[in-house]
């Protein structure tokens, strides 16, 4: 290691449990059982005050634009596919869950669309990699979807059409591509 | 050398340099990273890029390295900040009317703008994109080639190889100033057999490969030197692969491979698309007449046959094998008494020959038949004699035969059915040497490594051969 690198923003944390009261336990001990007691009587007083989600029958209110949901391909304003297939998605992925073959693309608007488009959510980390690489806006995973279901493995691949078919939760595509096209 | 070599100080440090070549090859040589569109080592230097800039003492300008002869004691500069204004300004004019459609592009990381751009660019684009002059796009010039007006940076690497290395002429440069486009002559399209080369000469995406064209993304490929086996001239290339999750190795395209002693750098048309052989129509199930068999049965039958018929054995093998396989052959005649032979003849082919890179010899390995002694004529065949054919294109004119095949019998020729049909690897799933036409050994490693691999001939004769037998490897050297 070279010695003239100071570490920066690396700050000590004080280590507890050397004083005799902390030895005993028993202060702590107290402190934890308070907590739960204090819950136990709030949540017998007024049951509607319960942190527990009743799902599937109550969905969650706490989904908000940041959270990365299932993912979606997205339009162009004609209404057209948005995505060239220039890989830039399945490069990123650090799952390697994004399969996906060019083809030409025949209609005037572009040259190269995806033939095949197609994620495998089980092995989906979510992590928004290729939302951050595409350089064409055209996958992002504002859905607001948490949950995938299906009876088969194929189920679970999404592929291009299905994509297609996602919606966004939070912004309509119009009030994007209006603020895409200030840029 | 004849030339007596110079001294010149390049950033400092003083180096030897042949002063008979310009400054620019002579640095590239000695490792220095100078950008450049239009210099290229086979075509020379046409000084119309302007990218080359070096600063040299005593001159009041930056001057294109490309085209400045070496004098004794030259001080030159290729780092600073002022040439590296100079290379960032000439960038930026080069791609005023750049689409940057890199998504869309396939020579994207394989380019010379994005390279340069990250090195020495790194500007704020004062274009916008709407004002960009728009030239037509995909344009297709003939010969698998596509053309990007937009995308061209007028280098005339492609205009230089048709008009001094091809001497055909198709392209030139259109119109003037910056309406200037590549085009090919009225009239005319890009029709000679080297023409794809211009493909790989493009320093950008403005020629394409219509075959590559959205095939596969250039840095999922991995690359292997290996050898074309489309004829005997035996020219280098490497082949570029990728196996991902998805796809099994697979070939996307054959790119030449410098060897200054036979193809320089370039290959023939031909020879680039004859990668599409080497995966299409494979045999993948052994066969006894037109029935499938397992492959442990389908040797054991092997076996049975050549140890049980009292017939005399004739081996036919293919001139394209590599000299250890047909090493292999012939311990394996010397094993069961049999005649080897590797008939040359239906390898002729005036019609693809010419005086430059393609040979009317269509055997890759033909001189390493004759150097091991191989007989190159076509015994006389009948049904009294079992025949082992080993993939040879000639090799399917009598019944009583076992056949070891790359490729899939093919439909149309008329062929009586063999004994008994195993699969073999065809040369891209193992490995070798071969020997060229002019006597020049090359080895070919083994590129494909599938997830359904087929035994190679090599590894079909290990059940048959002693493995004590050094005659093999000692035959082999001597033929090398």
């Amino acid at each position: 290691m070279n010695d003239t690198v100071k570490p920066t923003r690396i700050t000590t944390v004080p280590r507890y449990g050397d004083q005799p009261a902390d030895k005993l336990y028993l202060p702590a001990i107290y402190a934890g059982i308070k907590v739960t007691l204090g819950h136990f009587v709030r949540n017998v007083l007024d049951i509607t005050a319960m942190e527990t989600l009743e799902y599937p029958e109550e969905q969650p209110t706490d989904i908000t634009s940041r959270y990365r949901g299932l993912h979606r391909l997205t339009h162009r304003e004609d209404g057209s596919i948005r995505c060239v297939a220039c890989f830039m998605c399945a490069t990123a992925c650090p799952a390697q869950c994004i399969n996906i073959i060019a083809t030409e693309r025949t209609d005037g608007i572009d040259e190269k669309m995806p033939e095949i488009f197609a994620i495998d959510t089980l092995e989906c980390v979510f992590c928004g990699m290729c939302v951050e690489a595409c350089p064409c806006d055209a996958i992002r995973m504002d859905t607001g979807i948490f949950s995938v279901t299906g009876k088969t493995r194929e189920d679970f691949v999404l592929q291009r059409d299905r994509l297609l078919s996602h919606t966004g939760a939070f912004e309509t595509e119009q009030t994007r591509n209006k603020e895409a096209s200030h840029d | 050398m004849s030339t007596q070599s110079v001294t010149i100080t390049v950033d400092g440090t003083p180096i030897e340099v042949n002063p008979d070549r310009m400054l620019l090859p002579e640095l590239l040589d000695k490792g220095f990273s100078i950008p450049h569109f239009c210099y290229q080592e086979s075509l020379g230097s046409d000084g119309n890029c302007r990218m080359c800039m070096v600063e040299i003492a005593g001159k009041k300008r930056p001057q294109i390295s490309c085209d400045t002869p070496i004098v004794a004691g030259m001080e030159v500069r290729t780092r600073g900040e002022s040439i590296e204004k100079v290379r960032r300004d000439i960038l930026e004019l080069e791609l005023i009317n750049h689409p940057v459609d890199c998504p869309i592009c396939d020579q994207a990381g394989e380019c010379s703008l994005q390279d340069y751009y990250m090195e020495y660019g790194l500007y704020q684009g004062k274009v916008d994109k709407k004002e960009k002059h728009h030239f037509d796009k995909h344009i297709d010039l003939g010969a698998n080639v596509l053309h990007d007006q937009e995308r061209c940076v007028l280098c005339q690497r492609c205009v230089r190889f048709c008009r001094d290395v091809t001497h055909t002429d198709e392209l030139c440069v259109a119109g003037r100033g910056d309406h200037s486009y590549i085009t090919t002559i009225p009239g005319e399209t890009l029709h000679n057999a080297y023409a794809m080369n211009v493909t790989d000469l493009c320093p950008v995406g403005a020629l394409t490969s219509k075959d590559f064209r959205f095939q596969q993304r250039v840095w999922f490929l991995a690359t292997s030197p290996s050898v074309c086996h489309g004829c005997a001239k035996g020219c280098a290339i490497d082949i570029d692969h990728a196996k991902s999750k998805y796809h099994d190795d697979t070939i996307y395209r054959f790119r030449p491979r410098k060897n200054p002693e036979i193809n320089g750098e370039f290959i023939c048309d031909a020879g680039r698309l004859s990668y599409k052989e080497t995966q299409t129509y494979l045999l993948r199930t052994c066969l006894a007449k037109e029935e499938i068999l397992a492959d442990a049965e389908a040797l054991d039958r092997m076996k049975a046959i050549l140890t049980e018929d009292e017939y005399p054995i004739v081996v036919l093998a293919d001139a394209n094998l590599y000299t250890e396989e047909l090493a292999a052959l012939q311990a394996f005649a010397r094993t069961f008494h049999a005649q080897l032979y590797a008939p040359l003849e239906a390898y002729h082919d005036p019609a693809f020959g010419d005086d430059w890179l393609k040979s009317s010899q269509r055997a890759a390995n033909a001189e390493g038949v004759k150097r091991l002694g191989i007989a190159t004529e076509m015994p006389t065949l009948n049904d009294n004699t079992l025949v082992i054919n080993v993939n040879h294109p000639d090799g399917h004119r009598t019944a009583n035969r076992i056949d070891l095949l790359t490729h899939r019998p093919d439909e149309n020729t008329e062929r009586v059915p063999a004994r008994l049909t195993l699969p073999i690897a065809p040369w891209v799933r193992s490995s070798g040497h071969l020997i060229n036409e002019d006597g020049i050994e090359q080895y070919c490693e083994q590129v494909l490594r599938r997830n359904d691999p087929t035994p190679t001939l090599l590894e079909r004769l290990a059940h048959f051969l002693d493995k004590g037998d050094d005659t093999i490897l000692d035959n082999m050297e001597t033929a090398l």
